[in-house]
């Protein structure tokens, strides 16, 4: 764990700060006050994207850290739109979120700049990543979403509408997957001369939108009947996602063509 | 939970496991039963469902038939191998193994390098505080390609930008060091050549797939407020 003393480091940090005082104001029923944070928080997340994108020379998103730095930015749009598609306020759970993620790249990955590989100069590169990066957030979402079903707290009705909000949030979250595994297998094709290398982060990519894949067969086989399985398929899926994030481009056991730190 | 298995097996291993016969039997079985259900999904009118299964088959379909490809692949016409070449150098020659010494088989066209070009970064700052050359930008094979035929013609084969040659996808894979016979230094590429006559079925299926993603997001969307007693995935 390292603090990061330079301009980027503090960026991240004043993000950081943004979202816990959203967190806070969320859970002492500042509502008004949340939200301008939660706004605050997402324009400081910008500047630290953009920042590192005029800094390294090239789009952020070529390892963990610029992944997370992104995804740290994609939480607010996402969660505007819940709002406005649902009709639920969900700053206080994404903020927290954006602590989680924002914790690896403001103290664990390293922010040194490399230039581009030849490998990575593609215009599938922004596509590919960024269905990635919102794919995720969206899944994480999916998956906070579903815990008032998993204790089955609030009213029939209260039940009825968080799961209306999991379920378009998992379906928005599965297409942004599927975009992300197509644009990779058309990219593998261009790239490394096959669209599926059996590369292990791509059979976990695999396993985990099978996953999501099983999560809906299930909800058609069983409905809403079983609220507390269809929640713990979606926090399976979130693991399986942490997994592919992390322990498979950092652990040498799976080495293959998408390691990188 | 099989995916995740072979994860663990590494990329060869799990490559080779499933282009063994049994497991591509298994897979031929697999294909036919999610398209059977695209087909019941298609007269059950749910064509989101219908244009996920069939794109789904069809993409493992494309695959068994870049398998099928492989396994009747001859050396008067392979399906994949490489080729290492220094600046001036004619082939039509395929060759497999991590030494490319292992003949695969002859192209029906042949390709001269006119030089392979290794471009760097600018050498900035911080390149000069570590002390080495800047990263590489760009690695490109220029090559004069000759098809029976035909004129022959120059073309740039880099990474990212393969070049396509009667059914043949050429890549630049790789490149190494080496010496003449005056032991002088050289550079050679190395080329990967492939044919995979599966692959617009594979891209049919992926475009399939993705339209039927969408319209299944479509259709979740549109629900706004639950009805009681009803509900479906």
């Amino acid at each position: 764990m390292t603090l990061k003393m330079t301009l980027q480091g503090g960026l991240i940090y004043l993000t950081f700060v943004f979202f816990l005082a959203t967190a806070l104001a969320g859970r002492f029923s500042r509502k008004s006050l949340s939200r301008w944070f939660w706004a605050a928080a997402f324009v400081s997340a910008m500047v630290s994207v953009t920042w590192r994108g005029l800094h390294t020379g090239h789009p952020p998103m070529q390892n963990l850290f610029e992944f997370f730095l992104c995804m740290a930015a994609a939480l607010w749009p996402l969660s505007q739109w819940s709002r406005w598609k649902n009709g639920i306020d969900t700053e206080t759970r994404d903020a927290l979120l954006g602590l989680v993620i924002l914790f690896p790249a403001g103290f664990i990955f390293s922010e040194d700049v490399r230039r581009l590989p030849p490998a990575l100069q593609s215009p599938l590169f922004i596509p590919h990543v960024a269905s990635y990066v919102a794919g995720y957030v969206m899944l994480a979402r999916a998956a906070l979403l579903a815990l008032p079903l998993m204790r089955k707290s609030g009213t029939e009705s209260d039940l009825r509408t968080a799961d209306v909000a999991v379920r378009q949030t998992a379906a928005a979250g599965f297409v942004l997957l599927t975009a992300g595994l197509l644009l990779g297998a058309v990219w593998g094709k261009i790239c490394w001369g096959h669209y599926w290398h059996f590369d292990p982060k791509e059979m976990w990519s695999l396993a985990t939108w099978l996953m999501y894949g099983g999560y809906f067969h299930s909800r058609l086989k069983q409905g809403l009947r079983n609220h507390r399985a269809l929640a713990a398929l979606l926090w399976l899926g979130l693991l399986f996602v942490v997994l592919t994030l992390t322990w498979i481009n950092l652990a040498r056991l799976f080495s293959g063509l998408h390691n990188y730190a | 939970m099989f995916s995740v298995w072979l994860a663990f097996l590494g990329a060869e291993r799990a490559s080779e496991f499933m282009s063994a016969t049994a497991m591509q039997a298994i897979l031929a079985a697999l294909t036919i039963a999610i398209c059977y259900s695209g087909v019941r999904a298609v007269k059950r009118r749910r064509f989101d469902s219908a244009a996920l299964h069939i794109g789904c088959a069809c993409v493992m379909a494309g695959w068994l038939w870049g398998q099928h490809t492989i396994r009747t692949a001859t050396s008067e016409n392979p399906a994949k191998g490489s080729m290492a070449l220094v600046d001036g150098d004619v082939s039509d020659t395929l060759w497999t193994g991590t030494q490319l010494t292992n003949y695969v088989g002859r192209l029906p066209f042949s390709i001269r390098l006119e030089r392979f070009i290794i471009e760097h970064y600018e050498q900035n700052g911080f390149d000069r505080e570590v002390g080495r050359m800047a990263p590489i930008r760009e690695y490109r094979s220029r090559v004069t390609v000759t098809e029976p035929g035909k004129a022959p013609y120059v073309a740039n084969i880099m990474v990212n930008q393969p070049l396509y040659v009667c059914g043949y996808h050429i890549y630049q894979m790789s490149w190494g060091n080496t010496v003449d016979r005056f032991r002088r230094p050289m550079v050679y590429t190395v080329l990967q050549f492939s044919r995979d006559p599966g692959l617009p079925l594979i891209y049919a299926g992926f475009a399939i797939l993705f339209v039927g993603v969408m319209l299944f997001t479509v259709r979740v969307f549109r629900v706004k407020k639950p009805e009681a007693g009803r509900d479906a995935a």
